[in-house]
């Protein structure tokens, strides 16, 4: 036996060290969220980090105090409905793209290419005036609208890289069975491509959630407010801000999307180099 | 085969094709016709104007401070993420144990919405109560609370940390495709022509990784100059605009000062030169794809 530290562990040590920089300042964020989020009320503005006791009853508070559930609704509904409609734009798109050689298909990658770089914010005047004469200003439909227009490149860039990789022959194989198109993608494609549509789905979904722009200028009263606006609303332009509320709201409204994210991260790498690449 | 939609790819491409360009052009052309009128509050045309809006623009003391903020925060940024990306991403490419939960959490700030980040920040902060102040302390770095937003001096490059920050997860996304594309006979040959750790950055990692390095400046780039929330939310281009930055600038001009003509013209010239940042990208992307 060797007191000697192996390679690996040495290695370990070092990279750990490296990175405790880096770590801390990830994490100082949720540390001051989750600890100002359980503080009893009285002890919110005294800066100390170890609270007396924890109040997980702040979290129940803030659900009437900060009309946490309102704006959940509006973000789930706003969220769900974009996605669904650029998906249903989106998917034929994508088969198309990844299926058929035709003259247009370098402008129409460029075009999706450009337009998933333009951000909403150059335009969100000309937005506004848009949503205005649809007479859909404060009405959580024009969101959706925006949303669902604006997710358009992303979802037909993904969904077609990923439709590239499945292959072919087995639906030509259905047609000489003597299956019609429809047929042959609605049994043989769409069950080998739902995997990558679900995917693709929930980073549109992530991207609605969080999206801030936009609804701050369409938004106009708590009714319709999704919930970065409603939380937004709680700190901008008050005298006292209920910081323990501010914060249990942020976390609850995170939390859950951070869990997917993290978890389904490395396929929206991969899509997106599948995509660069092919 | 019968005919069918189904094979007819403009068909299918139709609907997505012109949704994405309807919500791109319809506002494009509202704006191309505000930036060259003479507009009042409300958005009633009275008449032509031809550059003028352009002109008042530029003379704007506001739009030159928040033009050159512009530059030193997309600077700043792009380059502080990618300064602390590499060495980053070159360990996180290593073996060690625990390294898949290092991951998650150097990855963590690209998963949550930057509205939440940047208030989060705001609160920790906070002159009195923020816990910032009080961590700070406590170790000994500070001996009075400082007031971190409250001045341009301290709250801009806090605003900048936020930002490398929240840029790291993806630079290093990119970063680590590419040193997984680096094989490892590259390595094990220039070890043993008795090549140093430093020679081996310079001369194989370094020229190897260039193509990703570019993309993640050119993309970053993009994002970063058209990021809003965490300005908006920790300091609303306060105190007394001395935050502000162009796309700050911008929502103040059209929705704050009523100033539409002038905000127009404003997203006209951005949208210009986002446009020639994507066409650099586009070029970059596309030779890619020549190989």
């Amino acid at each position: 036996m060797s007191f000697k530290l192996s390679r690996k562990w040495r290695r370990t040590i070092i990279s750990w060290l490296l990175l405790s920089p880096l770590i801390i300042l990830v994490l100082f964020p949720f540390a001051v969220m989750l600890i100002t989020a359980l503080k009893p009320p009285g002890e919110v503005l005294r800066p100390n980090w170890w609270p007396s006791e924890f109040r997980w009853s702040n979290f129940i508070t803030m659900w009437d105090a900060t009309n946490f559930g309102r704006a959940l609704w509006n973000s789930i509904y706003v969220a769900f409905l974009s996605t669904a409609i650029a998906l249903v734009v989106s998917i034929p798109a994508a088969y198309a793209m990844s299926r058929f050689r035709f003259a247009a298909k370098g402008f129409f990658r460029q075009f999706l290419l450009i337009s998933q770089m333009l951000s909403p914010i150059v335009l969100v005047i000309g937005l506004f005036r848009l949503v205005v004469w649809l007479g859909l200003l404060d009405n959580v439909n024009s969101v959706v609208f925006v949303y669902a227009a604006f997710a358009i490149a992303f979802t037909v860039w993904m969904l077609q890289s990923y439709f590239a990789t499945i292959p072919k022959d087995l639906e030509e194989a259905a047609w000489i069975e003597g299956a019609s198109p429809w047929q042959a993608l609605i049994t043989v494609f769409l069950p080998l491509a739902l995997p990558a549509i679900t995917v693709t789905a929930i980073f549109a979904f992530i991207n609605a959630w969080n999206e801030f722009v936009i609804a701050l200028t369409m938004l106009r009263s708590q009714d319709s407010y999704t919930l970065p606006i409603q939380v937004f609303s709680l700190v901008a332009g008050r005298y006292t801000i209920e910081w323990h509320h501010v914060m249990a709201a942020a976390f609850v409204a995170t939390l859950p999307v951070a869990i997917v994210f993290a978890w389904l991260q490395r396929y929206l790498v991969r899509g997106l180099a599948l995509g660069a690449v092919k | 085969m019968n005919r069918s939609v189904l094979t007819n790819p403009y068909v299918l491409i139709a609907p997505g094709f012109f949704l994405a360009a309807f919500i791109i052009l319809w506002p494009l052309y509202e704006l191309g016709t505000i930036a060259m009128s003479d507009v009042n509050r409300f958005g009633q045309i009275r008449g032509y104007a031809g550059f003028d809006n352009f002109l008042s623009v530029f003379r704007d003391p506001e739009f030159l401070g928040a033009l050159a903020r512009t530059g030193v925060w997309t600077l700043g940024i792009v380059f502080g993420a990618i300064l602390i990306g590499l060495p980053v991403a070159m360990i996180l490419n290593e073996d060690f144990y625990g390294r898949s939960v290092a991951r998650v959490i150097v990855m963590l700030p690209w998963a949550i919405s930057l509205t939440m980040t940047a208030i989060v920040w705001r609160w920790a902060l906070n002159g009195e109560s923020g816990l910032l102040n009080s961590g700070l302390r406590t170790i000994g770095v500070i001996d009075t609370n400082v007031q971190w937003l409250a001045q341009a001096a301290t709250a801009f490059p806090m605003q900048i940390m936020i930002g490398i920050l929240v840029t790291i997860p993806f630079t290093i996304t990119i970063f680590l495709g590419g040193l997984s594309s680096i094989p490892d006979d590259l390595y094990e040959a220039a070890k043993l022509e008795g090549a140093n750790g430093w020679q081996i950055f310079r001369e194989i990692t370094l020229p190897l990784l260039k193509p990703f390095i570019n993309i993640a400046v050119v993309m970053n780039t993009i994002y970063v100059f058209n990021s809003f929330p965490i300005i908006w939310a920790t300091t609303q281009g306060g105190p007394a605009n001395s935050t502000d930055i162009l796309v700050t600038y911008l929502y103040k001009l059209g929705f704050r000062f009523g100033r539409l003509g002038d905000a127009s013209a404003l997203s006209i010239m951005m949208f210009a030169l986002l446009l020639v940042f994507t066409i650099i990208y586009v070029r970059l992307a596309m030779r890619g794809d020549d190989k």
